[in-house]
């Protein structure tokens, strides 16, 4: 079995934001094949790059020491499908590897239906054998682990998120075994004017050491308000769980979960949220989970280091006065 | 401006958090098939030993509920910038769908439909996705398709692209607004792994949507269901589409052959006090106060 590890190193539009978003691919990536793969396999890295001047810095991000390039436009996923599917019938590799995120999962599953294969996305560790691969990945939002098999080949793996805190990539002497151009000049993409609209505002979320988070139990938007205020005079980070996203309590880029950020804070206060497994997936890396809730049965209650049984507004709002008065006493 | 045909794809599931935490320990259970490999460890219950949901209530998948409602918003703004459009919903399995397709053509779906299948797809996205397909060219026959980005108990994000695959149109994904512009094209937001980019797509493809602040369907008034009374949604088979379901389910690349309970316990220590004031300062001084130094 030979495996590739995919990075999309296209530009996203932003100043500075390609260089970061291939660092995080490369980091799981890295961290997968270290710590998720259950297979002594030889393999290499393909590159997707759209700009000449960030050839050098990609290729340094490479998480193997053999790196393809393959120079291509922007967002063009059926494109670099079609490119991986005829690596796949060449037998360059039988197992494909793909970091979390939307892009990811897009190249795993043209990929896959390209060329006859098996996609599984978000998976958190995979064994090969010599005949399937078998992945394991969280089911029924979280409340359940299953253990999947893929048989088709090639195997086209898009990686769990929980990857991509690993830390720094390996420092690594990097060979280019080829550079191809695979550009078409003069086609026009099927999306045209990409506007980058604000940087990203999660970017603080992921690094906090100190998490607040507020859950429908604040009861409104008041009081999602109020603990947010109560977080930012205890210097904590604060997000939020879906339902006050989605209650329009507080906005989108403070979602903590699944479909959020997933965060590995040192000290994480859990406000009024019952703990419910696609929110938790987003703090389970935290060094000690405090939960302030009203319901003793809520799941939060059984999963967390610390429970205080009280109203969630009050107690946050109490231990800010307290952190506050501590600072001036100092 | 030309007509847009527009369909957006839902998918009903059980509401997870209203099963006893119990149900989802799967000790004792199974394994009613597959693992068991003979490793040594754990390999919990077959597929077949999910939870029994039937008691629970059926929601709309939430990602797709977004889709419906951006679909409603995008007509409503077509049709204010003096174009036309046709609005279609479809879902695929059992009759859970039914009440949900009946508040869509009260809320002014003008089709609705429902491709009837007792087969259980929820870890069979190839298939679930060659219905859509085949439903949109073969019988709806539209030019957008919206849908949610991840849904149902496997909600592994890869229907949406499939679906494209098997159309041959582009996808965007993690959208979360989108809005018509004169010529027919359509402006659409959408949350990249860089954060959030605004694009100019033309039809036919299909959105994906993603977390949205539009994230609740609206509510049809008394009028408005009685306008539509009379009114069934469309049932259809998969043969109906040209689809051998038997066929394309013995063709998932994916098999799911165990499931295993997942352990999040910690110490859970009870943080003693009467007040709220009380228990913030217990909780202050036997952890808080060090840990707070130590960031």
């Amino acid at each position: 079995m030979r495996f590739a590890a995919v990075l999309d190193g296209t530009s996203t539009g932003s100043t500075d934001g390609t260089a970061t978003v291939v660092h995080r691919q490369s980091a799981a990536l890295g961290a997968f094949l270290r710590g998720g793969l259950d297979a002594r396999a030889p393999g290499e890295t393909l590159v997707f790059y759209d700009d000449e001047r960030e050839k050098d810095r990609l290729i340094e991000l490479a998480p193997t020491r053999d790196v393809r390039l393959v120079r291509t436009s922007a967002r063009a996923f059926e494109r670099m499908a079609a490119h991986l599917s005829t690596q796949a019938e060449g037998g360059q590799a039988d197992l494909f590897l793909f970091a979390p995120g939307p892009a990811g999962t897009e190249l795993a599953t043209r990929l896959a239906c390209r060329s006859g294969g098996g996609v599984l996305t978000d998976v958190v560790t995979a064994e090969a054998a010599p005949d399937r691969l078998s992945c394991r990945r969280y089911v029924c939002s979280g409340h359940l682990m299953g253990r999947f098999e893929l048989s088709a080949r090639p195997w086209c793996i898009g990686i769990d998120a929980g990857w991509t805190d690993a830390g720094e990539p390996e420092a690594i002497e990097h060979v280019v075994l080829s550079d191809t151009d695979d550009t078409v000049a003069g086609r026009p993409g099927p999306f045209e004017d990409p506007e980058v609209l604000e940087a990203p505002s999660t970017g603080d979320l992921a690094p906090s050491r100190f998490l607040v988070v507020a859950g429908s139990g604040a009861g409104s938007r008041a009081g999602v308000e109020r603990i947010a205020a109560a977080a930012r005079e205890m210097g904590a980070t604060f997000g939020v769980t879906r339902p006050v996203a989605m209650n329009a309590w507080a906005s989108m880029d403070r979602l903590i979960g699944v479909s959020g950020a997933r965060t590995a804070p040192s000290l994480c206060i859990v406000a009024g949220a019952s703990g419910a497994p696609a929110f938790y997936w987003g703090i389970e890396k935290a060094g000690v989970i405090v939960a302030v809730d009203l319901d003793e049965h809520a799941p939060i209650a059984r999963d967390a280091d610390l429970v205080l049984l009280d109203d969630a507004v009050a107690v946050v709002e109490e231990l800010a006065a307290i952190v506050a008065a501590e600072r001036e006493a100092r | 401006m030309s007509a847009m045909r527009i369909l957006a794809y839902f998918g009903v599931t059980p509401d997870y958090e209203a099963l006893r935490e119990s149900e989802w320990s799967t000790a004792g259970r199974g394994p009613s098939s597959g693992g068991g490999e003979g490793d040594g460890r754990d390999e919990g219950a077959g597929p077949a030993d999910l939870p029994d949901t039937r008691y629970v209530r059926r929601i709309l998948d939430c990602f797709d509920e977004s889709a419906l409602e951006l679909a409603l918003r995008l007509l409503d703004a077509l049709v204010g910038l003096g174009g036309t459009a046709g609005l279609g919903a479809v879902s695929v399995g059992a009759a859970d769908a039914e009440p949900h397709l009946k508040t869509l053509l009260a809320l002014g779906f003008e089709r609705a439909a429902r491709v009837h299948t007792e087969a259980v797809l929820d870890f069979a996205p190839a298939a679930t996705a060659a219905l859509i397909a085949a439903y949109t060219q073969r019988i709806d026959r539209s030019d957008l398709l919206m849908l949610g980005a991840r849904s149902g108990p496997g909600g592994d994000g890869t229907v949406p692209f499939r679906v494209a695959d098997h159309l041959g149109w582009p996808c965007i994904t993690q959208a979360t607004e989108v809005e018509p512009l004169a010529d027919g094209r359509l402006r659409v937001t959408l949350m990249t792994d860089d954060g959030l980019q605004r694009l100019t797509a033309r039809t036919p493809c299909v959105l994906a949507i993603g977390n949205a602040v539009v994230s609740h369907l609206r509510v049809p008034t008394l009028t408005d269901r009685l306008a539509v009374r009379g009114r069934q949604p469309d049932i259809l088979e998969p043969a109906d589409l040209g689809v051998d379901l038997s066929e394309l389910l013995g063709r998932e690349t994916q098999t799911l052959t165990a499931l295993e309970s997942v352990d999040r316990r910690r110490e859970s220590i009870l943080v003693p006090g009467d007040t709220p004031r009380a228990k913030a300062q217990a909780l202050f001084d036997s952890r808080l106060k060090s840990l707070l130094e130590e960031l």
